[in-house]
C-alpha cells in the first residue's frame, strides 16, 4: 500500500515519548507545591445507612489537622455525575455504598490526616440494602435514590420478532452473566492544587475529561467559570474510570476554604474501593435463524447493575442495547436494557461501555446457532456480517466503511491453518485444544446524543503553529494523532507543531477521552481548524504571488506552487501580512457527528455516525486435569478506517487483547476481598499469548483521512473468542465470566474429559 | 507509616547476639517480600527489624559429605542460577524459577519462604522431597528442626524469638533418579499465590516398577504434611494411569480429612487428583518417557 501522506499513516515517534522514557513528565502526585496540605477522605464502609450525626470535635484536636469538611461546607450544589447528578461530593443525609465519602480532612502530614479519619465519629442508622438488580427491582425493595431504583431503560423495537421466531429453523435462548471489573490502570488517582495570585483555583488532576471536571467543580463550589482552572497532568491510564470526578472536587473544596496548596493521592486500595467498576450485566438473548444460518430475529433482556450511583450507567445500558445484535444484520428485534441502582460499589465507564459484556452474549449465540445448523463458526458470521447498505437494529442504513466482512476474511487463512494443522499438532495427554472466533462492532462517540469537539490552530507572527486541544491524552496517543492530522493539513511535521493540551484556561472542550471518539471527533475538529488555517495562508499567498489558490500547497512551513517551481512564501511572511490586515491569527474547528436521538419507545434513530469493526481468532488449550487455560495465539483484525499512527493502533490492539483475556479468564472484583493488585489478578507478561494484529482500513468518508477509532474495539472480541474456544475445546459452554480455574475444571469434569482414560 | 528501628548485623554472631537480647521485640528481615506487605497493611507489629540479607554465612550453597546445604539467605534467583542445585535438587530450582516475579526472585530468600510458614510457600514441597531439615542458631545453641515442626499452623513459626535459620540440609538427588519435578497451579502464570503445588522425585527400574519415591503436596494443608501412604502405595508397583488416578483420589480425600470441607475443596479435591496424575504421568509406560538403562 502506498502512502502519499507525509504525516498520516506513519508511526512517528509518539509525542512526548522521550520525556516519558526519561521520567520527565510530572504526574499529579509529584507536582512541586510549597508545603501542600494532605487531603484524605473518610468513607462510609457501610452499604446503606442514614447519617444521624458527624462529630469531628476529637479529630480537630489532632496536631497537624487544619480543617475537616462535611456536606454542610459545600458552597454550591453538592452533586456530581456526568449525566445524572446523583452523587454528592460528601454525603449529607445518607450513604448508599461502602466507599461513600462522608468527611474530608486537610492536614499538614499524612499521618495526622489518617489519625483524624480514625477519630471522626459518624452515627449511622443502617438501612436495608440490596445487592442484585433483581432484588432492587422488586416492588418492596428499599429505595436507594428518591426516584426509585430503575435508573433507565433503553428499548429497541423493530419488525415482529415473535412471529419471526415461529418461522425460524433454529431458536437459541440463553442467559449470560459478567462480573464487576476494576480498571487497574497504572497510576492511582491523584491531584493537587493551589490558589493563583488572581484568586483562581488551579487544580491539577489525572483525568480523562478536564473540561467536564471544570463544569463539575464550578457547580459544586458555586463559582464563576473563570475562577476554576483544571490542568490535566501526565496520566497513567484511565480506561474510563478517570471520567468521573475522583479527587478534583475534594481538592476544589479544600482550596475554596483554605487557599493553601493541597495534594490528594489515592492509595491503590482506595482507588480500588472508591472509583467506578465495569457494570456487571445479565443478558438473556433469544436468537432465531433460518436453515441457511441467516439471523432472522432476536430478543434481548439486559440488566446492568450500576451500583449506588449512575455515573455512566445510562450510556452503558443504551450502548449495550444498540450493540446487542453484534455486527450482524437482524430484521426483527426486541431489545430492552435496564440500568438499576443497588448498594454495590458504583459502576461507570470502562473501555467498551457494555459492549464487551454484550459481545460475550451475541458471539456465544452465534456459535450455538452454528452448531445446531452444522455451519462453520466463521461461515455463519460471514453470512450475517453487516455490509454497506445493511440496516441496523435502530433502523440506520450503513452507507460506507463497514469492514467486518474484511476482518473475517483476513482471519480466514489463519483459521484454516489452525483447524487443519495446529489443532492436530503435539498431542499432550489431558490437554484439549480449542479455536474460537469473536466479532464486534462499536459505534464511535456518544450514543444518540450531541458530543462535539472543538480545536484551535494559532499562528505566531514568526510563523510557528500551535494546536490547542482539550483532548486528554491518557497514554493512548491522542496528542500524537491530532498533531499528525494537523501537520498533514498544514504541510509541516508533527514534531514542529506546538501543542497545548487539556488545560481549561487555554483550551476549549474536546469532550471526554472515551467512546473511542478522539481520533474521529476531535480529529475532525482539528482537521477543520487546520484546513481553515491552510486556506487562509493559501489565500494570502495567492494574493502575494499572484497565482490562483488552486495552484498552491503547503510544504515545510511555506506555501509553494504545486507544480514544483521555486516560487514560495514562508508562514512568517504570511503571518505578518495577515497581522497588518488586522486579521486574527487563529482558526477554530468544531465537529459534532451526525447523529439523532433514539426514539424512547422504539430506539429507532442514528446513534452513531460511524462504527469500528473487528474480529479475533483465539487458539488455546485447556488442561482438563486442573482447569488451567493456556491462550497460545490471538489473531486480531480491526477495521479502523485509516490507521493515522499504525504502531499506536497495534499498541491498542495488543493492550486490548490482554485486557480481554483478563476479563475472560481471571478478573472479578469483590469488595473487601480483592482490594488491591495483590488479590485482584490481571494478566502478567507471563500470561500473554502471541498476538498478531491485523489492521483493516475501510475508509470512513466523514473521518479525518478516513479514520474511525480503535481504543475500545481492541478489547471487545477477545473474551467472546476465548469463551468460544473453551466451548470448542471442552464441548460445553461457560455462561458466566470469568472462566476461572474452578469453572473450567467443573466443565471438564461434567464433559468427561477429567478422569481415567485407560480401560 | 510507623517508627520501626532498623538493625543490620555484620556477621552471624552479631545477629544472634542481637536476637538474644531483642528477639522478643524484633522481626527478622531477609528479602522482605512478605514482611513489607504486612507493613503496608499495618499488621507488622514490631519495634525493630533485624536485616540478615547481607550475612555471607547465610549465602552458601555446597555439598558437604553426602549433604546438600543451602544457606537460608540464598535468594530465589541464586537458586535458579546455581549449578549445584540444578544437579542435586532440580525440583527446587524449578520452584524457584516460577516463584512470584523476577523482582521478587531477586530478593526473596529460602529461609524467609520457609519461616513465613504460609501453607502456600512454594519452596516447601521441593524441600520435603529431599527430607530437608532447617539448622537453627541462637547465641548459645544450634539445632535441627524439621519443616513439619517449624510450622505450628498457618503463618505461625514455632522458632523462638532469639533463633535464626542459618541453612537447610537436604539429601541430594542421586544420579539414578528418573523423575524429578515441581508443578503448581495459580490463577495466572506469574505473581499468583499457588492454589496447589506438588514436588516429586522418583526412580524406576527397567521394568518401570518404582524403586524410590518422594512426594509432597503444597498449598492444601495448614502445615507441611507428609503423605506417606502415597509413597508406600506406589513403591514397588508398575504405575498405570488407573493407579495414578486411584492414588490421586486417595490423596485428595486425605487432604479433606486434614482440612475439613472448605469451600475451596470443590476445586481443590479434583485438582489435586488431576495434578497428581499430570506430574507423575511420565512414570506411566504410555507416556513414552524412557526409564534409566
Amino acid at each position: 500500500m502506498t502512502n502519499h501522506y507525509k504525516q498520516v499513516g506513519h508511526s512517528i515517534p509518539k509525542i512526548g515519548i522521550t520525556e516519558r522514557l526519561t521520567g520527565a513528565p510530572v504526574f499529579s502526585a509529584d507536582i512541586n507545591l510549597r508545603n501542600p496540605l494532605i487531603l484524605r477522605v473518610l468513607r462510609s464502609r457501610r452499604h446503606h445507612a442514614r447519617i444521624r450525626s458527624i462529630d469531628t470535635t476529637a479529630a480537630r484536636t489532632i496536631d497537624g489537622v487544619v480543617a475537616i469538611f462535611t456536606a454542610k461546607d459545600i458552597p454550591g450544589k453538592n452533586a456530581h455525575g456526568i449525566i445524572n447528578k446523583d452523587q454528592p461530593l460528601l454525603m449529607g443525609d445518607k450513604v448508599r455504598s461502602l466507599s461513600d465519602p462522608v468527611a474530608l480532612v486537610a492536614a499538614k502530614t499524612d499521618t495526622a490526616a489518617r489519625k483524624a479519619l480514625d477519630r471522626i465519629k459518624v452515627d449511622y442508622d443502617d438501612l436495608p440494602a440490596v445487592f442484585t438488580p433483581e432484588d432492587a427491582m422488586a416492588p418492596d425493595a428499599p429505595a436507594i435514590h428518591d426516584k426509585g431504583n430503575i435508573l433507565f431503560t433503553r428499548k429497541i423495537k423493530r419488525g415482529d420478532p415473535e412471529t419471526a421466531f415461529k418461522a425460524c429453523a433454529v431458536v437459541v435462548e440463553k442467559t449470560y452473566r459478567t462480573t464487576r471489573i476494576e480498571h487497574a490502570f497504572l497510576e492511582p488517582d491523584a491531584g493537587a492544587g493551589y490558589v493563583d495570585d488572581d484568586g483562581t483555583l488551579v487544580i491539577f488532576a489525572s483525568t480523562q475529561n478536564p473540561h467536564y471536571d471544570h463544569q463539575a467543580v464550578v457547580s459544586i463550589l458555586g463559582l464563576e467559570k473563570d475562577r476554576v482552572r483544571i490542568i490535566q497532568t501526565a496520566t497513567g491510564g484511565g480506561f474510563g474510570s478517570k471520567l468521573d470526578l475522583n479527587v478534583q472536587g475534594f481538592i476544589g473544596l479544600a482550596l475554596y476554604h483554605l487557599k493553601q496548596p493541597v495534594r490528594m493521592i489515592y492509595s491503590r486500595e482506595e482507588s480500588f474501593l472508591a472509583t467506578a467498576k465495569r457494570h456487571p450485566l445479565t443478558m438473556t438473548l433469544k436468537t432465531g435463524a433460518d436453515k441457511q444460518g441467516r439471523l432472522i430475529a432476536t430478543r434481548a433482556t439486559i440488566i446492568c447493575d450500576t451500583g449506588a450511583y449512575a455515573s455512566y450507567g445510562i450510556p452503558v445500558a443504551s450502548r449495550s442495547a444498540v450493540h446487542a445484535t453484534g455486527p450482524y444484520e437482524i430484521e426483527h428485534v426486541d431489545i430492552e436494557s435496564h440500568c438499576v441502582y443497588t448498594n454495590n460499589p458504583f459502576s461507570g465507564a470502562m473501555r467498551g461501555f457494555g459492549t464487551p459484556q454484550m459481545a460475550i452474549a451475541h458471539e456465544s449465540q452465534m456459535d450455538l446457532i452454528a452448531a445446531q445448523l452444522d455451519i462453520d463458526p466463521l461461515e455463519i458470521r460471514k453470512i450475517n456480517a453487516l455490509s454497506v447498505g445493511s440496516v441496523t437494529s435502530t433502523g440506520q442504513k450503513l452507507t460506507a466503511s463497514v469492514g467486518i466482512g474484511e476482518c473475517l476474511d483476513r482471519l480466514g487463512p489463519y483459521y484454516e491453518q489452525a483447524r487443519n494443522e495446529w489443532l492436530k499438532e503435539g498431542d499432550i495427554p489431558y490437554r484439549k485444544k480449542g479455536i474460537g472466533i469473536g466479532g464486534m462492532w462499536y459505534g464511535i462517540g456518544n450514543t444518540g446524543t450531541k458530543n462535539p469537539s472543538t480545536a484551535k490552530i494559532k499562528l505566531t507572527p514568526d510563523g510557528r503553529l500551535t494546536l490547542y486541544t482539550g483532548a486528554a491524552d491518557i497514554g493512548q496517543g491522542s496528542s500524537t494523532v491530532l498533531a499528525q492530522i494537523a501537520a498533514e493539513v498544514l504541510g509541516i511535521t508533527a514534531e514542529s507543531l506546538h501543542l497545548v493540551v487539556a488545560d481549561t484556561q487555554r483550551t476549549t472542550s474536546a469532550g471526554a477521552t472515551s467512546a473511542s471518539r478522539q481520533t474521529y471527533i476531535s480529529g475532525n475538529a482539528v482537521h477543520i481548524a487546520a484546513t481553515a488555517c491552510a486556506s487562509a495562508l493559501i489565500a494570502e499567498a495567492a494574493a502575494l504571488l499572484d497565482l490562483p489558490a488552486s495552484a498552491l500547497v503547503l510544504s515545510d512551513g511555506n506555501v509553494i506552487e504545486a507544480a514544483g517551481s521555486t516560487r514560495r512564501v514562508d508562514f512568517a511572511r504570511l503571518a505578518s501580512r495577515l497581522l497588518e490586515k488586522k486579521k486574527p491569527l487563529e482558526w477554530h474547528g468544531v465537529f459534532d457527528p451526525d447523529t439523532t436521538a433514539l426514539d424512547p419507545e422504539t430506539g429507532q434513530g442514528v446513534p452513531y455516525a460511524t462504527y469500528a469493526y473487528a474480529a479475533q481468532l483465539v487458539l488455546l488449550s485447556v488442561d482438563t486435569l486442573t482447569g488451567e487455560v493456556f491462550v497460545e495465539k490471538v489473531f486480531a483484525a480491526h477495521d479502523v478506517g485509516k490507521a493515522i499512527h499504525p504502531e499506536n493502533v497495534i499498541g491498542q490492539i495488543c493492550g486490548g487483547v490482554v485486557m480481554g483475556l483478563g476479563f475472560a479468564l481471571m478478573e472479578e472484583y469483590t469488595p473487601e476481598e480483592t482490594d488491591s493488585l495483590k488479590d485482584y489478578h490481571v494478566p502478567t507478561c507471563a500470561d500473554l499469548p502471541d498476538i498478531v494484529p491485523i489492521i483493516v482500513e475501510a475508509p470512513e468518508p466523514t473521518g479525518p483521512f478516513g479514520a474511525k477509532g480503535v481504543g475500545e474495539p481492541a478489547l471487545i472480541p477477545t473474551a467472546p473468542a476465548v469463551i468460544n474456544a473453551l466451548a470448542h475445546a471442552l464441548g460445553k459452554r461457560i455462561y458466566q465470566l470469568p472462566a476461572s480455574l474452578e469453572k473450567v475444571l467443573a466443565v471438564s469434569i461434567e464433559t468427561g474429559h477429567y478422569g481415567p482414560k485407560e480401560a | 507509616m510507623s517508627d520501626i528501628e532498623y538493625y543490620r548485623p555484620h556477621d552471624l554472631d552479631e545477629a544472634v547476639t542481637f536476637l538474644a537480647r531483642n528477639g522478643a521485640t524484633t522481626r527478622i528481615l531477609a528479602g522482605g517480600t512478605d514482611l513489607m506487605i504486612d507493613r503496608r497493611a499495618g499488621t507488622l507489629n514490631t519495634d525493630c527489624l533485624c536485616d540478615v540479607s547481607r550475612l555471607v554465612e547465610l549465602k552458601r550453597i555446597e555439598i558437604i559429605d553426602d549433604r546438600l546445604e543451602i544457606g537460608a539467605g540464598v535468594t530465589m534467583n541464586e537458586i535458579v542460577h546455581s549449578e549445584t542445585i540444578a544437579r542435586f535438587a532440580p525440583a527446587l530450582k524449578i520452584a524457584a524459577s516460577q516463584f512470584a516475579g523476577n523482582q521478587i526472585r531477586n530478593v526473596a530468600t529460602l529461609g524467609g519462604n520457609v519461616a513465613h510458614c504460609s501453607p502456600c510457600g512454594d519452596t516447601v514441597p521441593p524441600l520435603l522431597i529431599h527430607d530437608a531439615t532447617a539448622m537453627v542458631r541462637s547465641r548459645s545453641d544450634e539445632r535441627a528442626v524439621s519443616l513439619a515442626d517449624m510450622a505450628g499452623g498457618p503463618y505461625h513459626c514455632t522458632l523462638g524469638p532469639s533463633e535464626l535459620i542459618t541453612r537447610f540440609v537436604l539429601k541430594p538427588m542421586t544420579a539414578e533418579m528418573t523423575l524429578t519435578d515441581f508443578q503448581k497451579i495459580g490463577r495466572r502464570r506469574a505473581l499468583a499465590i499457588s492454589r496447589l503445588s506438588m514436588a516429586v522425585m522418583a526412580r524406576q527400574e527397567k521394568d518401570r516398577s518404582i524403586a524410590f519415591i518422594r512426594f509432597a503436596l503444597g498449598a492444601c494443608t495448614p502445615t507441611p504434611h507428609h503423605f506417606e501412604a502415597v509413597e508406600s502405595t506406589l513403591l514397588g508397583k508398575i504405575p498405570t494411569e488407573t493407579l495414578l488416578w486411584d492414588v490421586g483420589g486417595k490423596l485428595a480425600r486425605q487432604m479433606r480429612v486434614i482440612t475439613g470441607r472448605r469451600p475451596s475443596a470443590v476445586y481443590k479435591e479434583p485438582a489435586i487428583a488431576g495434578l497428581f496424575v499430570r506430574i507423575l504421568y511420565p512414570l506411566v509406560a504410555s507416556s513414552g518417557k524412557p526409564v534409566a538403562p
